[in-house]
């Protein structure tokens, strides 16, 4: 009798074993995807005293955590911390945000996600730039953070159209890395110090201090206690290591090339002119390294400056002109390579294809078809948003970005052709 | 520190008796000093004075010389005789002129060794923890006055008086008390709002070297106002009742504005002094209450917080409030031979009008406090505070040696029972506080120097959030503090 029953505990414990094995192969539901399905125009409404509201507007330059309640369709979380957000795009007439569940309520979460971003899109009249940037990147492979459009209501009023962005935090690495106990860091663009004169980061050698990388430029998003920050001292020296013939070695224990080499080429296709090689210096990337090694991997942020200018933004830009001491030392040295810049030259070509993918006489490529699809989605919400950017100022440049894509493929070919 | 070490070796090495200080210079129990409250077995411990219009000049047993930070009562006989302008140093150094006029100067230097968890921020070793310099006095015996300045007060950068933070005032007491009705005194200026036993012990009287997380951050110490107070059956009641400007030095930082004109009122008696056993007679009850009004002007919280004794570091955020700010205290203080034991609640309630996310008013937000102590004199002195020694160091023996110990406890939450959130509009305030026990030795080596020794062990109860990136101390940690106080 006992052996009857110890039999049936053993077959029953293997049986949960097996079906939550599979469950885990076959990859669990996201909760938060139906937050991030993009779709449908979301509506995103905070219920926040009224006092603080202004106050956050009033003081939005600072950091400053507000209680509010957050309702999404039917679901209420109560007592969420939302603060003022944003370097260059910060705004006291259309604040982002950063909203943190676990704020005010040790553990709490809303779909899983213990954060998220609320983009209000301040430098870019379309609204769309960003979302239709990462969306490339998706397309393109890379695991670039999810977005969606919603309507944010503050207390029952309208308070415009926004981009809820998926926090680069723990959760997203676990899900796109398969880990996240390594270091995630922010990149820091140091604004004033760059408009009071002063030569940004560009990857070159300050010196072994782990003070002069972090917090400073780099500054932690996970692991804060330990941040480590000697490692990425090590990372770029061997960065700017002169002999040619280590050159590669030495990088292979921290950067995979040939993927960041990929990563900047869709950059470059889309014209961001605010990121790796953008006109600033570099900028609006995360980097996490993995745990227990030295190995580091670029997280593209903030696509709000890409379709910049026209179809013909040089993919080379602040390669082969622009400021010397404003180029991206690891891109020039990367690029020294024969093999690597071949990879960015063939990757590009994949962009123009990608971009251009379904195009007929008739029809528009993806590019374009994906930019045709968002704004129609947003179009109602974005001209009852006037606190930014006039209806006509959107409607303009929801154009030039349309024919940014349109241009953008013929455009790239010939650049990469006049370059082989 | 040069200053006070030099003094310190002066007063070690020079007889006393060398420097006259011989005559008994009894207190006034008028409350001329708001920095000090002068319990019943004090008075009782007091000799009366002589009526006789030329006081006896026969010298006192030493117990019976003024410490310097004793009270003054102009109306003791002047023991320093003569007539017209004169300067002295009985109590303090003075100047007189005849009994018309007295001034006094007075000094008070603290210097602590401090010593806490691992990784604390913003804690310095050693530190002069008060330097202070005052004079007080008073006119025609009717009209006193005081005025004391911190001199080490950290005074704010242009940035952050830039960024709206309010610096503490330098100023300590700064004020004059009309004593032409004993039983009605007036007092005008800036001193201690009359609340809470411990806060209004005078810092060179304390039994411990910093006040009960209670008197710390909860009662309102000085202010700007003006009070009545007097005492009938001869300190068998006492009362004080006054409005000030704001609601006290402790509820403002450069962060939190705090309330707003604030009415006070203290009571205080002696209830058991003629009953048998006499062992209660110096049992001296006291409660006070004060009312303030709360405005929500700064987009800062403008509550209470809760932050730990020695590092300061804040376990419980301010929430939001605006109304009224009510605070009551109830206080217990026996003295028994060389024994006394002391006990306090306190507890506030803030208002929270209009205070919630939908603009909705909120239960009050409220904040208590409690502390039990006890001290006794190892080497037999009868308690006072100050604690005089009944033979000095090296003047034939060891001074006074007193062992001390508190436990005490603060905590905040909000009024009502619901889920509780941490948040600074939550409808329920999720409680935080902290546990504090304090063991300690006190040496007195004459009646211008001590030496404190204190462990206070600080246990904080909060739920620990990993999204706060602020630092935290640990759970419970140990504090070691040495204080070496010179007054003058």
């Amino acid at each position: 009798m006992v052996m009857k029953r110890f039999r049936v505990i053993f077959v029953a414990v293997v049986a949960a074993w097996t079906m939550s094995t599979l469950v885990r192969a076959q990859g669990a539901p996201d909760p938060a995807a139906a937050f991030f399905d993009d779709s449908i125009l979301h509506e995103i409404r905070f219920t926040i005293n009224t006092k603080d509201w202004t106050s956050l507007k009033v003081h939005y330059l600072e950091n400053t955590y507000y209680p509010a309640d957050l309702r999404w369709n039917d679901v209420v979380v109560r007592n969420i911390g939302i603060r003022s957000r944003g370097t260059g795009s910060r705004s006291g007439v259309k604040p982002g945000l950063r909203v943190d569940f676990d704020r005010y309520t040790t553990g709490q979460r809303f779909l899983g996600l213990k954060s998220f971003i609320v983009r209000n899109n301040t430098q870019d009249a379309t609204g769309l730039r960003e979302r239709v940037s990462m969306n490339f990147f998706r397309h393109m492979g890379v695991p670039a953070l999810r977005e969606a459009h919603a309507k944010l209501y503050v207390n029952n009023e309208y308070a415009g159209l926004f981009t809820i962005v998926e926090s680069p935090d723990k959760d997203y690495l676990q899900k796109n890395f398969g880990e996240n106990g390594g270091h995630l860091y922010e990149y820091h663009f140091d604004n004033a110090a760059v408009a009071a004169g002063a030569a940004p980061f560009v990857f070159q050698y300050l010196g072994s201090d782990p003070a002069l990388y972090v917090p400073v430029l780099f500054k932690p998003e996970t692991r804060e206690d330990d941040p480590q920050g000697e490692v990425i001292a090590q990372f770029v020296q061997a960065i700017n290591d002169t002999n040619a013939a280590s050159w590669r070695t030495s990088m292979a224990a921290y950067l995979d090339l040939a993927k960041f080499i990929r990563y900047l080429a869709m950059e470059n296709f889309l014209g961001e002119e605010d990121g790796h090689t953008g006109d600033y210096g570099p900028n609006n990337f995360y980097i996490y390294r993995f745990l227990n090694t030295n190995r580091f991997q670029f997280i593209p942020w903030d696509k709000s400056n890409t379709f910049w200018e026209n179809a013909n933004y040089s993919v080379f830009r602040n390669l082969e002109d622009g400021p010397v001491e404003k180029r991206n030392r690891l891109v020039l040295r990367a690029l020294q390579e024969p093999d690597l810049r071949q990879l960015y030259l063939n990757t590009l070509l994949e962009c123009a294809n990608s971009a251009a993918e379904g195009a007929t006489a008739t029809q528009p490529g993806w590019l374009e078809a994906e930019i045709g699809r968002v704004y129609e989605q947003i179009r109602p919400a974005a001209l009852e948003d006037l606190l930014i950017f006039s209806n006509e100022q959107f409607e303009t440049g929801i154009a030039d970005v349309k024919a940014f894509a349109r241009g953008r493929s013929d455009a790239v070919r010939l650049q990469v052709a006049a370059h082989q | 520190m040069r200053m006070l070490a030099a003094a310190l070796l002066v007063l070690l090495a020079v007889p006393l008796r060398a420097r006259g200080a011989e005559p008994a210079q009894p207190k006034s129990a008028a409350g001329a000093s708001t920095d000090s409250t002068v319990s019943a077995n004090e008075r009782g411990a007091q000799a009366k004075p002589p009526k006789t219009k030329k006081p006896k000049k026969a010298k006192k047993p030493k117990g019976d010389v003024p410490a310097p930070d004793e009270p003054v009562n102009p109306d003791e006989p002047d023991e320093t005789g003569g007539k017209g302008a004169r300067a002295t140093w009985k109590q303090h150094p003075s100047l007189r002129f005849g009994s018309v006029f007295r001034l006094d100067f007075e000094a008070k230097f603290q210097e602590d060794g401090r010593a806490t968890y691992e990784g604390a921020t913003g804690l310095e070793s050693w530190e002069l923890h008060r330097n202070r310099v005052g004079i007080q006095g008073h006119l025609f015996k009717k009209i006193e006055y005081e005025v004391e300045r911190e001199l080490t007060e950290k005074e704010l950068t242009e940035k952050e008086l830039s960024a709206g933070q309010a610096p503490k005032s330098p100023w300590k007491d700064v004020n004059v008390n009309l004593t032409f009705i004993k039983n009605a005194q007036v007092q005008l200026g800036r001193f201690k709002v009359p609340f809470g036993l411990d806060t209004l012990t005078g810092v060179t009287h304390n039994d411990f070297i910093y006040r009960s997380l209670g008197a710390n951050y909860l009662t309102p110490s000085r202010d700007i106002g003006g009070m009545v107070h007097g005492r009938f059956f001869q300190h068998g009641l006492n009362y004080s009742v006054g409005v000030f400007r704001h609601d006290g030095d402790n509820a403002r930082s450069r962060k939190i504005q705090g309330g707003d004109e604030t009415f006070a009122a203290r009571l205080t008696g002696t209830p058991l002094r003629r009953i048998n056993p006499r062992a209660f007679t110096n049992l001296e009850l006291g409660s006070a209450y004060t009312l303030s009004s709360l405005s929500d002007d700064s987009f800062r919280p403008n509550g209470l917080r809760g932050r730990t004794l020695l590092t300061q570091d804040t376990f419980f955020e301010p929430v939001y409030v605006k109304g009224h700010r009510s605070r009551w205290e109830g206080d217990a203080d026996w003295t028994f031979g060389s024994g006394s034991a002391r006990a306090e609640y306190t507890v506030v309630l803030d208002s929270r009008l209009q205070q919630g996310l939908a603009n909705n008013d909120l239960k009050d937000a409220r904040a208590r406090a409690w502390y039990v102590s006890g001290s006794w004199a190892v080497t037999g002195e009868k308690k006072k505070r100050p604690l005089k020694p009944n033979n000095d160091f090296l003047q034939g023996g060891i001074g006074a040696v007193e062992v001390v110990a508190r436990i005490e406890r603060l905590w905040f939450d909000s009024l009502g029972s619901g889920e509780a959130y941490r948040s600074t509009r939550a409808e329920f305030v999720l409680p935080e506080g902290e546990k504090a026990f304090t063991i300690g030795v006190n040496w007195t080596l004459n009646r211008f120097v001590k030496l404190q020794i204190n462990g206070i062990r600080e246990d904080v109860d909060r739920d620990r959030n990993p999204a706060l990136p602020e630092m935290f101390p640990p759970a419970a940690f140990w504090n070691k503090v040495i204080r070496l106080q010179f007054v003058l």
